[in-house]
């Protein structure tokens, strides 16, 4: 007689691997073991394809529903789910496809901006800083901004936004259009009042945005771009892309001297 | 041994309205329940699907203001071997923060072995020691949410060798040592009877009417396996099927008028066919709260 977690590992291994020794533990009864067990295999299967099919629609327009249920199965087997929350997972999916299906080198970049979004759409709740507290800030503190939590941003390859929403739009002119060396390029995501937005970023403005993202001080931050970033800092506020705002008391030995105003209009700073 | 419950005595129906019909919320209908306001006691959602942020939160939130919430879980794997994703049942406990829904479910089944989420309700051996493992974890979430919650009995598709133990006493001896509710499943006990042999009847007759706290209704299909055997399939979408609801009408003389869900989750029907199904159930239980047909069932 098995122990629980005996019988619990043989039944993933028939789930995941399809490996038949838990039909051992299985009645018959008219029906064979492997028979009954594999009723739980389709469905472990068709849920886990269903949720991918949820959060990779263009990778599955743009590949086709057969190729990509055969890429969701193969996905599936070597990445089975690590919580009961499925919103979470797939997160692999761009690199996956980056090994399975090499021929299409643009799907990865598709299926990481997809997943972004995804992670967006489900991105805990956070209110958006409201930008007048900018104005109420001490004169000479150096903020930290908090990153709303649906904010990501990426570095693809191909022009992921154009063949994302030209996709999902069905729109075969924008399609054609799409230039696939318009590329490398910057992109940030979050979910803003009206949905969630997809936005291109400079290579200068991505710089600034990853290191204020990430929760360096505003003039450090700045001093990693080459150019003026104060457009870009009042185009996250707009967007959303901020939840809060910190600054060092003004007591700190480590607060910069540097005036906020020299730093924005820096033209001229080393980012390494 | 008898542990008393965080909250809530054994038997305590919950603030929803007890001879009511309820309907499992899904996606499709949000912005029309939101709108609308269909008449309707009240609803319940799959907590997964609400976990996180954004637009399926916000409109439950809005919806929760009409109605009352039952938050039903599909992840927490009360049957597993091994502890409790502590993860999911942070992720449970802060919907059920932000929610106070008037019911908290989760099933008879296991989902997560070494940690992996094998994504569908599996059967639960019905021995001595996989009972004191779903107790020591019903405590848990109990403990954790710091309130009751029903443990729903499963449809099954296989039986183990080595279970000694019936299913409906399996349930019950859950609900007494932890003081848990009954979810009862009517369309899962039709389903896993015929696929099984069992006595619907004697399942109903098994189980402590003081501790059904909610029924669960659904359709099911019939499937006809390569070799010609028939297995029923719990997929939750069709309608009711006649057999269910004349074992609906056993259940509500034996619980009582228990609050009532009508489920769909596979090819969603228009929100019209639940609302009619749900008040077939609303009229279910209209006659067994007046006795009307008391000696037809």
């Amino acid at each position: 007689m098995p122990t629980l977690l005996e019988l619990q590992r043989a039944m993933n291994g028939f789930m995941t691997v399809g490996d038949p020794a838990a039909a051992a533990f299985v009645i018959g009864d008219g029906i064979a073991p492997e028979a009954r067990l594999a009723i739980y295999r389709n469905t472990y299967h068709g849920n886990l394809v269903s949720a991918l099919r949820i959060s990779y629609p263009a990778v599955k327009r743009l590949v086709g529903e057969d190729f990509f249920e055969g890429a969701a199965r193969a996905f599936i087997d070597t990445h089975p789910p690590r919580s009961g929350y499925l919103n979470d997972y797939g997160a692999e999916v761009g690199d996956f496809l980056a090994q399975f299906a090499p021929s299409l080198p643009y799907l990865t970049d598709v299926a990481r901006l997809e997943w972004a979004v995804n992670s967006a759409l489900h991105a805990e709740d956070a209110l958006p800083l409201d930008p007048t507290r900018l104005s109420a800030l001490p004169a000479d503190c150096d903020p930290i901004f908090v990153a709303h939590p649906s904010a990501t941003l990426m570095e693809c390859a191909y022009p992921a936004d154009t063949i994302w929403r030209a996709t999902l739009d069905e729109n075969d002119n924008a399609l054609s259009a799409i230039d696939l060396v318009d590329g490398p390029l910057n992109l940030v995501v979050n979910r803003g009042a009206d949905g969630v937005s997809v936005a291109r970023l400079s290579a200068d403005e991505f710089n600034f945005a990853k290191a204020i993202f990430a929760g360096v001080p505003l003039l450090r931050a700045l001093d990693v771009a080459k150019s003026d970033m104060s457009t870009s800092l009042a185009a996250h506020l707009a967007a959303g892309r901020f939840a809060d705002i910190r600054f060092e008391p003004a007591t700190s030995p480590e607060r910069p001297t540097t005036s906020p105003e020299r730093n924005i209009t820096s033209q001229e700073r080393n980012v390494s | 041994m008898q542990r008393t419950p965080p909250t809530a005595a054994l038997g305590e129906r919950g603030p929803l309205p007890a001879a009511s019909a309820g309907i499992g919320l899904r996606f499709p209908h949000h912005r029309r329940v939101a709108e609308t306001k269909p008449k309707i006691g009240w609803l319940e959602v799959h907590s997964e699907n609400y976990m996180g942020g954004g637009t399926p939160l916000a409109y439950l939130e809005a919806i929760r203001a009409h109605y009352p919430i039952s938050l039903h879980g599909v992840g927490l794997s009360l049957g597993s071997a091994e502890p409790l994703d502590l993860n999911h049942l942070r992720r449970v406990k802060q919907l059920v923060d932000r929610i106070e829904p008037a019911l908290v479910s989760e099933h008879l089944s296991w989902s997560v072995t070494d940690g992996t989420y094998l994504a569908d309700l599996l059967p639960v051996p019905m021995t001595e020691e996989a009972l004191d493992v779903v107790c020591h974890h019903v405590e848990d979430v109990q403990t954790a949410l710091g309130r009751r919650i029903l443990v729903e009995n499963p449809s099954s598709y296989l039986r183990y060798r080595h279970s000694t133990i019936p299913e409906w006493e399996f349930l019950a001896a859950v609900a007494s040592r932890t003081g848990c509710g009954i979810l009862c499943d009517v369309n899962n006990i039709y389903v896993s009877a015929c696929n099984h042999g069992w006595d619907a009847g004697a399942y109903l007759a098994g189980l402590p009417p003081n501790a059904v706290g909610e029924v669960h209704l659904a359709g099911h299909t019939v499937k006809e396996l390569p070799g010609g055997q028939i297995i029923r399939i719990d997929d939750h979408g069709a309608r009711v099927t006649d057999d269910v609801w004349r074992l609906y009408a056993e259940a509500l003389q034996r619980f009582g008028t228990v609050p009532t869900l009508i489920e769909w989750d596979t090819s969603i029907p228009d929100l019209d066919v639940l609302l009619d199904e749900a008040a077939i159930a609303n009229s279910a239980l209209a006659i067994a709260r007046g006795g009307v047909c008391a000696d037809a069932a």
